[in-house]
């Protein structure tokens, strides 16, 4: 599942995605709405922008890490800035399961990691 | 008569012994003082002597005595023995009348001072006419140094069988030591001028070395600025970045555009954006003190695998390579990922100056030395203080092109953010600040210089690695 308020990136995203014919993706472009929609979702793997308008992308992880389902969601964060520094380090350090990309991202790259993920998860 | 002798003593001035060839000296310890005795002498034997104008002795030492200048007279038939002193002349030196009457002058002063007054009395007499001697220092047993101004006079009476020495002379101590003050004065004047004149110099250095300061802080100002504004940006920039690779890669794969030069335009969109990625990264580098991540490198190989990096735009471009890669060259503590972004940059400058002229040549060249004094980097800018020293082992990447090179009133520009002499959407102007930075945070040095011939001779040094 993507969560990204740029629409367009998540659309083109989800288009690359599907195309591979390996994934099922749900789109939340909303931050507010973002935890329920994931809820709602529950997906083997969340793609999660950092900062977005209204609510922290910290700020969901840490919510998600409250809920006894989603609490060993492999959680992949594409971060428009450019290293963990820059996020509110607890979330960050009290997830396992969570994996920091750089934007722009290419999808060689991302398809190895979603993979990593899964793999763990299983 | 008595009345009179007390008038003479006040001032006793007059040693009629003296004028008579006697011995003529006065008894110190008789209280009656010289002057009486004269007195009395005088009246009984010597009043014709003394001018017939005046009605007595008492009324010409009167006058004497109440004289503004110092007179004496020596006897020089009588080993020039004092016969006269009057009152001003006590003054002046301290003296007395009773101290001095009847006394030579080897009585009464150093030898040295004596000499000096007899030689001088026996000058004027051998040339019996007026001296004026316009200084004398002497040394007054009780005023210490004085200085006079004197005029001697000879008078020579075969008849009366006189022979004496007239002295008239003026305290010149103060004058004299006015002028001393003066002239010390002028010399401190003139010392003070020189200071000052030194001060003068020693300021305007300082005031120059704080514009110079000023520019740097101007300089590092807008860098740091540059920086917070390239924080904020990088975010906004890179989310359309990762949208644009995104349309990339769907276009990419697998889809058959029936135009051959799709898969190309997509490898080109796809560097453009890692491109653009780069420089963003490196700008928020360069804006934020985020700690290098320093390995020893190997230089050489480092250098041709960043050389590979642009083997497009030199091919491309037609550009010939050569390197001269020296031997033995020590590894270097850098930070590849960034130093890779240093290299490409100049390579990339350097290709940008040749392109569109035939025959392009981009040399490189790697070589180490010690640092030799006077030749560690004073770049101007540069906050983190120079850490390479005369006698320190350095590498040093030298890129030479044969471009268009700079001209001499923009290579001061040429490291300041956004200044670039390259259409929009070809040069950002950021890519030498960053460098520049790059290399700081390294401890480095990077000079750019025009060549004699033509183009660009960038030229990078590092400190070697302490150990290999
Ligand atoms: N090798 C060179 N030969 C001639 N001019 C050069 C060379 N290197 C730099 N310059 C001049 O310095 C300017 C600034 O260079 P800088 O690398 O900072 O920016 P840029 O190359 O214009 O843009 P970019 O941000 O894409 O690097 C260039 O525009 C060019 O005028
Ligand atoms: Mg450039």
């Amino acid at each position: 599942m993507l969560v990204d308020d740029e629409e367009g990136f998540t659309n083109l995203l989800r288009m690359n995605l599907e195309k591979t014919g390996l994934f099922e993706v749900g789109v939340e472009n909303e931050a507010d709405s973002a935890v329920d929609a994931i809820r709602a979702f529950k997906p083997d793997v969340l793609l999660l922008d950092v900062v977005m308008p209204g609510v922290d992308g910290g700020d969901i992880v840490a919510q998600l890490r409250t809920d006894p389902e989603l609490k060993n969601l492999p959680i992949i964060m594409l971060t428009a800035l450019i290293s963990r520094e820059e996020l509110s380090p607890d979330a960050v350090a009290e997830s396992e399961n969570l994996i920091m990309l750089s934007k722009p991202v290419n999808m060689e790259m991302l398809l190895k990691v979603i993979e990593a993920s899964l793999g763990k998860k299983a | 008569m008595k009345d009179d002798a007390a008038h003479w003593g006040e001032g006793v001035c007059v040693d009629p012994g003296g004028l008579k060839g006697h011995d003529g000296y006065m008894n110190r310890e008789d209280e009656s003082a010289a002057g009486a005795t004269m007195a009395e002498r005088n009246e009984d034997t010597d009043n014709h002597r003394v001018s017939t104008t005046f009605r007595d002795v008492g009324m010409l030492a009167t006058v004497f005595n109440n004289l503004p200048v110092a007179v004496f007279c020596k006897d020089a038939s009588n080993d020039f023995r004092i016969i006269l002193w009057n009152k001003k002349n006590a003054e002046i030196t301290g003296i007395s009348a009773e101290e001095a009457l009847g006394k030579t002058d080897y009585d009464l002063f150093i030898k040295e001072t004596a000499d000096f007054f007899r030689n001088i009395d026996k000058v004027v007499l051998s040339n019996g006419k007026l001296l004026d001697v316009p200084e004398e220092k002497m040394d007054s047993p009780n005023m210490g140094k004085i200085y006079l101004h004197t005029i001697k006079v000879p008078i020579v009476d075969p008849e009366r069988g006189l022979k004496l020495i007239l002295g008239i002379c003026e305290d010149i101590t103060e004058k004299k030591k006015a002028q001393e003050q003066l002239r010390e004065l002028g010399e401190n004047l003139s010392e003070k001028e020189k200071q000052l004149l030194k001060l003068n110099e020693n300021l305007s250095h300082a005031n120059e070395e704080l514009k110079a300061t000023q520019l740097q802080l101007i300089q590092a100002e807008k860098m740091e600025s540059v920086g917070r504004l390239a924080a904020g940006v990088a975010h906004e920039v890179k989310n359309p970045l990762a949208l644009l690779l995104m349309g990339v890669e769907y276009l990419s794969d697998g889809l058959d555009h029936g135009d051959p030069h799709v898969p190309q335009v997509l490898i080109e969109m796809r560097e453009a954006v890692d491109r653009a990625d780069n420089i963003i990264r490196g700008l928020v580098d360069f804006s934020s003190s985020r700690q290098l991540d320093l390995k020893a490198t190997e230089l050489n190989s480092f250098v041709q695998n960043a050389l590979l990096l642009v083997r497009h735009e030199l091919t491309r471009s037609n550009i010939k390579v050569v390197k001269h890669l020296g031997s033995d060259i020590p590894k270097v503590m850098i930070d590849k990922a960034k130093m890779e972004q240093v290299l490409v940059n100049l390579f990339i400058n350097a290709i940008h100056a040749m392109e569109g002229h035939e025959g392009g040549k981009l040399e490189v060249r790697t070589s180490a030395k010690n640092l030799k004094r006077g030749e560690t980097s004073h770049d101007e800018g540069s906050r983190s203080g120079h850490q390479m020293r005369s006698g320190d082992r350095v590498v040093t990447i030298e890129i030479l092109d044969t471009g268009t090179g700079i001209p001499d009133d923009k290579i001061e520009k040429i490291f300041d953010p956004f200044y670039t002499s390259k259409p929009t959407g070809i040069g950002t102007g950021l890519g030498l600040t960053v460098v520049k930075k790059i290399v700081e945070l390294h401890n480095g040095s990077l000079e750019i210089q025009n060549r004699q011939a033509k183009g660009v001779r960038a030229t990078l040094t590092f400190k070697a690695c302490d150990e290999s």
